[in-house]
């Protein structure tokens, strides 16, 4: 049996590869969970008279009450996250974050702008733009980078291994853009995430570099 | 042989048989894409998918060779203009693990260019996840909806 996604079912709080953790939202799928397992997370006192009856009873008003007592997301994974929770992985990745920019400002980077996009996109929580005045610059930057995190953090970055215009290091929760500044202004990224909430840096953020 | 048209329907009928691994295609040469991104291309047609060996179809996050058919004029792109692009969209259906099952209405690709920088600065439209795995970003963090 198929289960069609529809584009409305975004998941809130997805992982870079959690593919498992969306809320079950379509009906057609919760019906057939709840024939798997009866009542998974129904109260115990209304177990038995809904579901001796089933075959019976017309299922769309059956849908109704369930509907009308449970709200629509009537299952929800077992593997959800406490609102705690959640607040430690921000924290955890807001100090990744600020640590990295703090190594991008010591290879002189210039104009470095940490952006705190998890209310806008699912699949990141910090963006860090910076621009480099060279390729052998953003080399540098770059493999600092990935030093500090593999050192401290015990991260490894994918995206782009050579120096390229624009360099792109992912690191699951912090996405580093490290742009030529033609790129930087090309592309501009500040202004498509305009949204987003800027995080204060603890340094001085004019470069000696910069015009 | 071109995707588009009332073939479609034949395609789907077949898939109903239970074949394991199945994963989506799309795209044989000569097939026409719509764009997805600002750069000036309108539409484009495939001539070679890259790094699929002898493999008959691309899917979605995969690199291919296109011919630039129609341009928006004025655009540093331009029409018969050779470029590579990645496939964002496919009609074919992308199937995930866990039984999520997406199709879009339109095959669309986006141009980028020999690093593997996008040609243009937004993408439009939703596109699948399965493009960062696929070291494709960049593309993700231009693109106002990921699925």
């Amino acid at each position: 049996m198929r289960a069609l996604a529809t584009a409305a079912a975004i998941p809130s709080c997805a992982q870079f590869h959690g593919y498992s953790q969306e809320p079950i939202q379509s009906l057609g799928l919760l019906w057939r969970r709840r024939r798997c397992s009866p009542g998974a997370r129904v109260p115990p006192s209304s177990r038995p008279t809904r579901f001796q009856n089933v075959s019976g009873r017309d299922t769309d008003e059956m849908f109704d009450d369930l509907l009308k007592k449970y709200g629509k997301v009537v299952y929800r994974g077992g593997d959800r996250k406490r609102p705690s929770a959640e607040a430690d992985d921000d924290a955890e990745s807001l100090s990744f974050a600020v640590t990295l920019a703090k190594v991008a400002n010591e290879v002189k980077a210039a104009d470095i702008r940490v952006l705190f996009v998890k209310p806008l996109v699912y699949w990141t929580r910090f963006f860090i733009i910076v621009t480099a005045f060279s390729r052998p610059q953003i080399d540098a930057i770059g493999s600092k980078i990935r030093d500090i995190a593999e050192q401290q953090f015990n991260k490894v970055a994918s995206g782009d291994t050579k120096p390229n215009s624009w360099t792109l290091l992912d690191f699951g929760d912090v996405v580093v853009h490290i742009f030529l500044p033609q790129q930087r202004a090309f592309y501009n990224l500040e202004e498509f995430y305009g949204n987003a909430t800027p995080i204060e840096l603890p340094f001085d953020n004019q470069s000696p570099f910069r015009s | 042989m071109a995707i588009h048209g009332p073939r479609r329907s034949t395609t789907r009928a077949r898939d109903h048989y239970p074949i394991k691994n199945q994963t989506s295609k799309i795209h044989l040469t000569q097939t026409l894409l719509n764009v997805a991104d600002n750069s000036g291309a309108r539409e484009l047609m495939c001539i070679r998918i890259i790094g699929a060996g002898n493999h008959r179809y691309a899917h979605i996050g995969d690199v291919i060779v296109a011919v630039i058919k129609e341009a928006v004029p004025n655009m540093p792109l331009e029409r018969s203009e050779v470029i590579r692009a990645v496939i964002v969209r496919t009609c074919k259906e992308l199937k995930r693990d866990n039984g999520m099952i997406i199709r879009y209405d339109d095959n669309a690709a986006v141009v980028i260019d020999q690093e593997g920088n996008p040609k243009g600065t937004r993408v439009f439209g939703a596109i699948a996840r399965e493009l960062r795995q696929l070291n494709f970003t960049k593309i993700v963090s231009l693109a106002p909806e990921v699925l």
